[in-house]
C-alpha cells in the first residue's frame, strides 16, 4: 500500500505523539531531580522552566558537584550515599537472572524436546508457582534464610529472584522452543550427534533471540522487586526499590533524591536492554507467526 | 593554613585511610586538625566505593564536638563491647537520620562498637519488628518504637529504668531519666508500669499560619477551636483559590488522618475511648467535631483526601494554605528557602483551646485529651539483643542532652525531648527565621508538650485500629459513601469494639 504525503505526514505525526505520551513521565522525573524542592510542586507545573540544580544528586550518591548545601540531615540519614547500593542491584539483578535464565533455558529444552508421563501437569506445576502471593512465602523465607545463614546476603537474594522468575523463564522458553521445527533436532541426532550437541550448537544460537528477551524480563523483574529484598535484607545489602522508600520520611517525601536515585537506576536497565536489544527485537517477535 | 593546601592536605589524609595506610584514630587526629572533627569520618565510611579525593562534601562534618567527658566515659566502659556490632531499625526521622549522618562515627570512635541503622518507612518498620518478636531472633538490637507500638511491644523490650539501676557501671553518669518531659514519658514511652524505651522524639501538632497573611486580612491568632475555623473561612474567601484557608492530611486508609480526627476529637471534648473501654467517637462531642471537621474541609484544598502528612507539608510549603493544625517537624523545613516558598513567612502558636476537655479518667486505655496530638516514639532495647550492655550504652548516648542538642542544631526540627535541650544557648542560638534548621518553633513545641498534648490510648489492638479500622471508614466517610457523620461514626465504634473484645 503506498501511503500518499499527508498520510505519512499523519502517520509521522502520530508516531511521535505516541513516543512523547511515553516519554513524557521519564522527562519530568527527569526534571523532578534536577529541581529545588520549592520547584518540585509548583502551581502551576515548571516542565521546562525552572532553576537547575545537581543538589539532589549530590545528597544521594554523597558527591559534591559544586551546589553547595551547608550542615543539614538529609532523608535516609547515611544511606542516601546511593552507589552501593546500585551496584548490590545490579549484582542482583544480573546473578538471578543469568541463573534463572541458564537453568530455565535446560528445562525449557526438555520440556519442549522430552516427553515424559505427566507432562501437561508439570508445566501447569510451574505455572501455579506463579498464582502463589508472594507475601505468603515472604515470612517462612525469612526463618529459613535466618536458619541457613542467608539473610542480607547476596546469594540469598539471588537466590529467590532466580526462583521467582524460573518459571515465567521455563514457560516462555519452552513457547521459544517450541518454535524452531524439531526436524532440525531430528536429523541432527541421526546424523550422530548427542542431544546436548544438538542444543548447544543448533538450538541454543536459534533461540537466543528468545533466550534475551527472557533475559530481560527476568532482569527487570529483579530490578523492580520490592518484597523479598525487603523482608530478606538489614544493612549489609539493599536493593534500589528498598532503600528508595528511605526517602519516605516523617516530614514528607524527599521527592527530588528519590527521582535522583530513580533516574540514575534507570540507566543499568536501560544498557541492559541496549546490550541485547538486536536479539530481543528477533525474540519479542519470534513465534509470532505460526507454521 | 591556605585553603587550597587544607583541601590537598584533607584528599591526602582521605586517600590514605581509604587505602588503608592511616587507622581510624588517626585519620580522626588529622582531620580534625583541618576542623573537620570525626564527622568527616562518617563522611568517607559512608563514600561509594571509598572516598574520591576532591569529590565529597566536608561541610556537614563541621562544628561537631561531643561532650568530652561523656565520650571518655564511653571509651572506658565500653572496652569488653569492642567490636559487636548492633542494628536499630527505624523510621526516617530527624533524630534517626542525624545520628545516622552525623553523628554515629562519634560513637564508633569512642566504643568500638560497630551501629548499623536501617532506616525505613514506619509501616515497614513495624513489619520488621513484628517479625523479629514474633521469632525472638534478636536480629535488631534496638526498636525505634512508635507511641502508638507501646503496648504491642512492651513484654519485648528491657525497661530502661530497671536497667539503668540495676547495672550502674553501664549507667552513664548525668544522664538524668527526670530531665525528660514529663508529659512525653507518660504519652510516648509508658505502658503501664513498664517504661517501654527512652523518649527519642516528639512530633506533636502546633498551629502554623502565614504572618504575611494573617496581616494582610487583619486576623489574628486564634484562641478557640471556632475562632480558628472562622480564619480558615476568611482566609478561603479572601484569597482563595490561590491560598485556602487550611490543609489537612486526610488519605484514606492512612494513619495521618486517625492524627487530624483525633485532634477534632479531643478538641471538641470528645475522646476515642470511654472509661467503659468501649468506643466513644460517636458520643455527642464526637459528633460535633465531625461537623467542625466537615466545615472546616470546606476550606482546604479539593487534594487533601489523598494527602498523607507529605502533601499537607508540600501545600503549606508552596504556599497554598493560610493555617494549619498539624506536625511541629514541619516548621523548619518552612523556613528553608530551597525547599518552601513560604521562608520566613511561618509564625508557630500553640493549639487553640478545646471547647472541652476530659479527664484522663474519663477515657479509656490512657487515653490523654489535648489538642496537640504527639506522634512521639521512643528508643528500646530489644530482650532478644544478643548485644544488649552494647545496645545500652547506644540508646543512652543517642537520648543524651549532649547529643540531643547536636540532633537539634544539624537541621533535624524535630522536637527534642529532654527539657535541657530547649534551654541550650546552641540550640537557641538556631532560632532564626527563614533558615533552614531553625529552631524558632520549639517554645511553641515545648509549650504544647507542657500544655496540650494529646496522646493516644495504649492498647495492643491500637496499631491496627489506628492505621487501619479508623481512617478507612473515615475515608469512606469523606468519600461519601456514608449518608451522615453519626452513620460513620456508629459503623467505626461496631468495628472497633469487636476488635477489642477479641
Amino acid at each position: 500500500m503506498v501511503l500518499t504525503p499527508a498520510q505519512r505526514l499523519l502517520r509521522a505525526i502520530a508516531a511521535w505523539a505516541v513516543v512523547l505520551l511515553f516519554a513524557f513521565p521519564i522527562y519530568y522525573w527527569i526534571t523532578v531531580s534536577l529541581k529545588l524542592g520549592r520547584d518540585i510542586f509548583a502551581i502551576p507545573p515548571k516542565i521546562f522552566n525552572f532553576e537547575a540544580s545537581a543538589k539532589s544528586y549530590e545528597e544521594v550518591f554523597g558527591i559534591s558537584l559544586g551546589f553547595e548545601q551547608g550542615i543539614a540531615v538529609l532523608p535516609g540519614g547515611g544511606d542516601f550515599y546511593m552507589a552501593p547500593r546500585l551496584m548490590d542491584s545490579i549484582v542482583i539483578a544480573v546473578c538471578s537472572t543469568a541463573l534463572a535464565v541458564v537453568i530455565a533455558t535446560l528445562a525449557a529444552y526438555a520440556l519442549s524436546r522430552m516427553r515424559f508421563r505427566g507432562q501437561h501437569h508439570f508445566v501447569f506445576w510451574i505455572l501455579s508457582t506463579r498464582m502463589m502471593p508472594p507475601v505468603a512465602v515472604a515470612i517462612p523465607m525469612f526463618f529459613i534464610y535466618k536458619d541457613f545463614g542467608l539473610l542480607d546476603t547476596y546469594s540469598g537474594v539471588v537466590l529467590v529472584h532466580a526462583l521467582m522468575n524460573m518459571p515465567l523463564a521455563v514457560l516462555l522458553l519452552k513457547s521459544f522452543f517450541d518454535d524452531i521445527p524439531k526436524e532440525i533436532d531430528e536429523a541432527a541426532l541421526i546424523d550422530g550427534a548427542s542431544r546436548f550437541l544438538v542444543f548447544r550448537k543448533l538450538v541454543l544460537p536459534m533461540a537466543m533471540g528468545g533466550i534475551a528477551a527472557t533475559a530481560v524480563l527476568c532482569f527487570i523483574f529483579s530490578w523492580t522487586e520490592f518484597l523479598f529484598a525487603l523482608t530478606l535484607t538489614q544493612t549489609g545489602l539493599k536493593t534500589v526499590p528498598v532503600v528508595s522508600s528511605t526517602f519516605v520520611t516523617s516530614t514528607g517525601t524527599a521527592w527530588g533524591n528519590m527521582a535522583a536515585l530513580g533516574t540514575a537506576a534507570m540507566l543499568p536497565a536501560f544498557v541492559f536492554i541496549l546490550l541485547v536489544q538486536k536479539n530481543l527485537v528477533r525474540g519479542l517477535t519470534l513465534g509470532s507467526v505460526k507454521q | 593554613m591556605r585553603d587550597s593546601d587544607r583541601k590537598l592536605y584533607l584528599a591526602s589524609v582521605t586517600d590514605r585511610y581509604v587505602r588503608g595506610e592511616l587507622s581510624r584514630r588517626n585519620f580522626l587526629r588529622d582531620a580534625s586538625k583541618l576542623g573537620l572533627g570525626a564527622g568527616a569520618l562518617g563522611l568517607t565510611a559512608s563514600m561509594p566505593f571509598g572516598a574520591r579525593g576532591g569529590l565529597f562534601n566536608t561541610a556537614a562534618a563541621a562544628e561537631i564536638v561531643p561532650d568530652a567527658d561523656m565520650m571518655a566515659w564511653l571509651k572506658d566502659v565500653a572496652k569488653p563491647f569492642a567490636g559487636q556490632t548492633i542494628r536499630l531499625a527505624t523510621e526516617s526521622t530527624p533524630p534517626s537520620n542525624a545520628i545516622n549522618q552525623h553523628l554515629k562515627p562519634f560513637f564508633e570512635e569512642a566504643t568500638g562498637i560497630n551501629v548499623e541503622i536501617e532506616v525505613l518507612p514506619l509501616e515497614q518498620v513495624l513489619q520488621k519488628l513484628t517479625l523479629d518478636v514474633a521469632s525472638g531472633l534478636g536480629t535488631y538490637d534496638l526498636y525505634y518504637l512508635d507511641q502508638s507500638w507501646m503496648a504491642s511491644f512492651s513484654g519485648d523490650v528491657i525497661d530502661p529504668r530497671e536497667k539503668y539501676a540495676a547495672n550502674s557501671a553501664l549507667a552513664m553518669p548525668n544522664y538524668n531519666f527526670d530531665d525528660f518531659l514529663v508529659p512525653l514519658v507518660d504519652g510516648i514511652s509508658m505502658y503501664e508500669d513498664t517504661m517501654v524505651g527512652v523518649p527519642y522524639d516528639i512530633p506533636i501538632f502546633i498551629y502554623m499560619y502565614r504572618k504575611d497573611v494573617y496581616d494582610e486580612l487583619g486576623l489574628k491568632v486564634a484562641t478557640t477551636m471556632d475562632e480558628f475555623l472562622a480564619n480558615a473561612q476568611a482566609i478561603q474567601k479572601a484569597k482563595g483559590p490561590d491560598i485556602y484557608g487550611t490543609t489537612g492530611q486526610m488519605k484514606s486508609g492512612h494513619y495521618s488522618l486517625e492524627c487530624d480526627w483525633t485532634a477534632w476529637l479531643w478538641g471538641h471534648g470528645g475522646s476515642i475511648f470511654g472509661p467503659d473501654s468501649k468506643f466513644s467517637g460517636n458520643d455527642d462531642a464526637g459528633l460535633e467535631a465531625m461537623e467542625y471537621w466537615v466545615k472546616l474541609k470546606e476550606n482546604m484544598p479539593p487534594g487533601v483526601t489523598s494527602w498523607t502528612w507529605d502533601g499537607q507539608g508540600q501545600s503549606v510549603g508552596q504556599g497554598i494554605a493560610g493555617q494549619v493544625l498539624s506536625w511541629g517537624e514541619f516548621f523548619p523545613s518552612w523556613d528553608n528557602p530551597e525547599s518552601s516558598r513560604v521562608s520566613g513567612l511561618m509564625e508557630a502558636a500553640v493549639p487553640p483551646a478545646p471547647n472541652a476537655l476530659r479527664t484522663v479518667e474519663q477515657t479509656g486505655f490512657g487515653e490523654i485529651p489535648g489538642v496537640g496530638h504527639q506522634g512521639g516514639s521512643s528508643l528500646a532495647v530489644s530482650k532478644y539483643s544478643k548485644s544488649e550492655d552494647a545496645a545500652w550504652l547506644f540508646a543512652q548516648w543517642a537520648t543524651s542532652a549532649d547529643t540531643q542538642v547536636f540532633i537539634t542544631t544539624l537541621g533535624g526540627g524535630t522536637g527534642p525531648t529532654r527539657t535541657s535541650v530547649y534551654d541550650d544557648a546552641r540550640v537557641k542560638a538556631n532560632a532564626k527565621p527563614g533558615i533552614p534548621g531553625t529552631t524558632r518553633h520549639l517554645d511553641v513545641v515545648r509549650d504544647t508538650i507542657d500544655n496540650h498534648m494529646g496522646s493516644e490510648p495504649d492498647l495492643p489492638e491500637w496499631a491496627e485500629l489506628a492505621n487501619d479500622t479508623i481512617p478507612v471508614e473515615l475515608g469512606r466517610f469523606f468519600a461519601g459513601e456514608y449518608d451522615s457523620p453519626k452513620a460513620a461514626m456508629d459503623s467505626i465504634a461496631d468495628k472497633v469494639d469487636k476488635i477489642v473484645a477479641g
